[in-house]
């Protein structure tokens, strides 16, 4: 990605825009026929896509076994509760950290493997994990779920407010949503995100400049699979339980599929562009017909072809165009004036 | 109970067998990896095709008028077959044509292009087949002479098994022959290295390449039927086939054809024996087989330097 101007805010307007219009979804979300949940769903859906962009978009790492994460965070979340401490923010931080336990184990094998081998080893870790949470049944309930798993309440110690509602947890999920979006913002236009895209744009020559490419392949994957797990776990907490069919291949290829369809190669936002129209495509073209996977999957082939970089690299090139056609104007009419 | 070594070879027996099927579900996976340099995730979807068309011709109702459809069921079950084995991997071939045609336009590109467009064909062909038959499970029927099983040495065989591990031998050995024994394969393989000199030679790169995709699609629909006794017949078994085929290209190392029926055999191998202590976690043993191998090799057993590392 190219520098922006707005590359070294902590804020930008974009983000303020999009949080008003994020914040005000519970409100009108009931009138178009739509309801609170697929809000939160939407949401958690975001912070996954953004955390899984980390690695594909912006290092260039082609991961397929992601979902992996994502399980192990939702995992996590229901066994905290149950076996350690009826405490959101305990359970929270043992999904996260569970993740990116995962995704450290899993990097140290992946960290100096390239391409195929590399996105290879990603689906081969992916089944690994997918195999243990459908085979432990002891631990993880096996094809059953992991259920029953509660809302604890958000406490920040003077107040504490009730998730059990679906508007809350929305609120919810949404605060946390900001401080990923920001967190992330920032860490891609950090000098070490710049070292990411380098070693996306060609692992040789960043290695040849004398960066370890290996280390910032392991670090952006553990960050990537531990925020990955943050999202497990909300998501645990909205569904009320666990199930392995997050962290199956397909599963795992649906998250590349939206990440891509937004635009994810060429924009911050493309993760969460994507996220939205691949779920409010399934719950429209959904409603219509139970093949919608044939749909959409067609869909797709068409972006791979025709469109490679997603929706928001469509309306990046439409922008573009607009303001050289503008800069050409402005060029016109001073020769015109000076001549 | 005797020695444990003779305790272990029906395990090791059935292992070399469903060895040889794995590399017979991989060959079609193989061969467009290793001469065009493309994934090819629909594979596992044209896998199942093949199964459901071969379902198709064979079963009760066949897709033909009906006088014609009379005729064909007069004709005995093991000539039905037979036919549905050739028939159904040309139908799924005019699939593979569809998907080549659109993916002519990621040649050159990120390789990762070409993947995520068969991605897209796999979820439509398996959305289609869903569409079409439904999600339940079907028994593909076999002439009388190659089911049922064996007696041998007090163990029972099944006779399908060794039927579908010879036919897999035969396939892989024409395979071989086609790559490495004819200007074919020279022609490809050269075109993979350098599309330019060899178009320059005169050479007719897109129909080659089309060829090569076409002959890989029904090499998939092919395993699907001689596969489909064996697993069933239902909607899920692309992604059963499509991952243990990817699987063996990597352990096996792109770009090399006896590595991957070598990572074939030892993928059959390791789930074959872990099957027979640890049925339970027996397919988890070829993942395991995989990171343990890729951690020392980095291009699996014999990969040479590909485009799909970059």
């Amino acid at each position: 990605m190219p520098a922006r101007p707005d590359a070294g805010r902590l804020v930008t307007p974009a983000m303020i825009g999009l949080w008003l219009v994020l914040a005000s979804v519970p409100l009108w979300i009931g009138k178009v026929g739509l309801y609170p949940y697929i809000g939160v769903e939407i949401l958690i859906w975001s912070i996954y896509a953004l955390a899984f962009n980390l690695v594909l978009g912006t290092a260039g790492l082609p991961s397929f076994g992601h979902g992996a994460y994502f399980g192990v965070g939702a995992y996590a979340f229901g066994l905290a509760q149950f076996h350690l401490a009826y405490n959101l923010w305990i359970c929270l931080g043992v999904a996260l950290m569970t993740a990116g336990l995962a995704g450290l184990i899993v990097g140290l094998f992946i960290s100096h493997r390239r391409g195929i081998y590399f996105a290879f080893l990603t689906i081969a870790f992916g089944q690994i994990f997918w195999t243990i949470a459908i085979k432990a049944y002891g631990i993880t309930g096996g094809e059953d779920g992991l259920l029953r798993i509660a809302r604890p309440p958000a406490d920040l110690g003077i107040v504490a407010f009730d998730l059990r509602d679906n508007v809350a947890l929305y609120y919810f999920v949404l605060a946390l949503f900001v401080v990923v979006v920001v967190a992330l913002w920032r860490l891609v236009h950090s000098p070490y995100g710049r070292v990411l895209s380098a070693i996306r744009q060609s692992e040789t020559r960043a290695a040849h400049l004398g960066y370890p490419v290996w280390l910032y392949k392991l670090s952006v994957f553990v960050l990537s699979s531990a925020l990955s797990g943050l999202a497990g776990g909300l998501f645990a907490m909205a569904q009320l339980s666990a199930f392995p069919d997050v962290m199956s291949l397909n599963q795992s290829g649906l998250i590349v599929m939206m990440t891509l369809i937004g635009g994810g190669l060429v924009s911050f936002w493309g993760p969460v562009v994507g996220v939205v129209v691949f779920l409010a495509a399934r719950d429209l073209i959904g409603a219509v017909t139970n093949a919608w996977m044939l749909y959409f999957g067609l869909l797709f082939m068409a972006l791979v072809l025709f469109r490679p970089e997603g929706i928001a690299g469509m309306v990046k090139s439409v922008l573009e165009r607009r303001a050289l056609r503008a800069q050409g104007g402005a060029a016109l009419r001073l020769l015109f004036r000076s001549g | 109970m005797g020695q444990p070594v003779l305790d272990l070879l029906p395990h090791i027996v059935n292992g070399l067998v469903l060895g040889l099927l794995f590399a017979l579900i991989a060959l079609g996976f193989m061969l467009i990896v290793g001469l065009m340099e493309q994934i090819n995730l629909a594979h596992g979807s044209l896998f199942a095709l093949g199964a459901y068309l071969a379902l198709q011709l064979i079963g009760p109702k066949p897709p033909l008028p009906d006088d014609l459809a009379a005729l064909w069921l007069q004709l005995p079950l093991g000539w039905r077959y037979a036919l549905a084995l050739l028939i159904a991997p040309c139908i799924a071939g005019l699939v593979g044509i569809a998907v080549e045609v659109c993916m002519r336009r990621t040649y050159g590109k990120d390789p990762l292009y070409g993947l995520l467009l068969t991605f897209g064909a796999a979820l439509v062909i398996e959305e289609g087949i869903r569409l079409i038959w439904g999600t339940r499970d079907y028994v593909l029927p076999v002439p009388q002479a190659l089911s049922g099983g064996f007696i041998f040495q007090d163990l029972i065989w099944s006779t399908y098994r060794f039927y579908a591990a010879g036919i897999a031998a035969a396939a892989i050995g024409l395979v071989w022959l086609l790559i490495e024994k004819t200007r074919y394969g020279a022609m490809i393989k050269a075109g993979a290295h350098d599309s330019e000199i060899v178009r320059a030679l005169g050479i007719n790169l897109s129909r080659l390449r089309l060829g090569v995709f076409v002959l890989g699609t029904m090499l998939a629909a092919f395993a699907g039927i001689i596969l489909a006794p064996i697993w069933g017949i239902r909607p899920h078994m692309g992604v059963d086939a499509v991952v243990p085929a990817f699987l063996i290209i990597v352990l096996g190392g792109v770009g090399s054809f006896w590595g991957a029926v070598m990572a074939g055999i030892l993928v059959g191998l390791a789930v074959g024996l872990s099957g027979a202590y640890a049925s339970e976690w027996s397919l988890l043993s070829m993942y395991v087989l995989l990171v343990a191998v890729v951690t020392v090799r980095a291009r699996g057993l014999f990969g040479k330097k590909s485009l799909l590392e970059a």
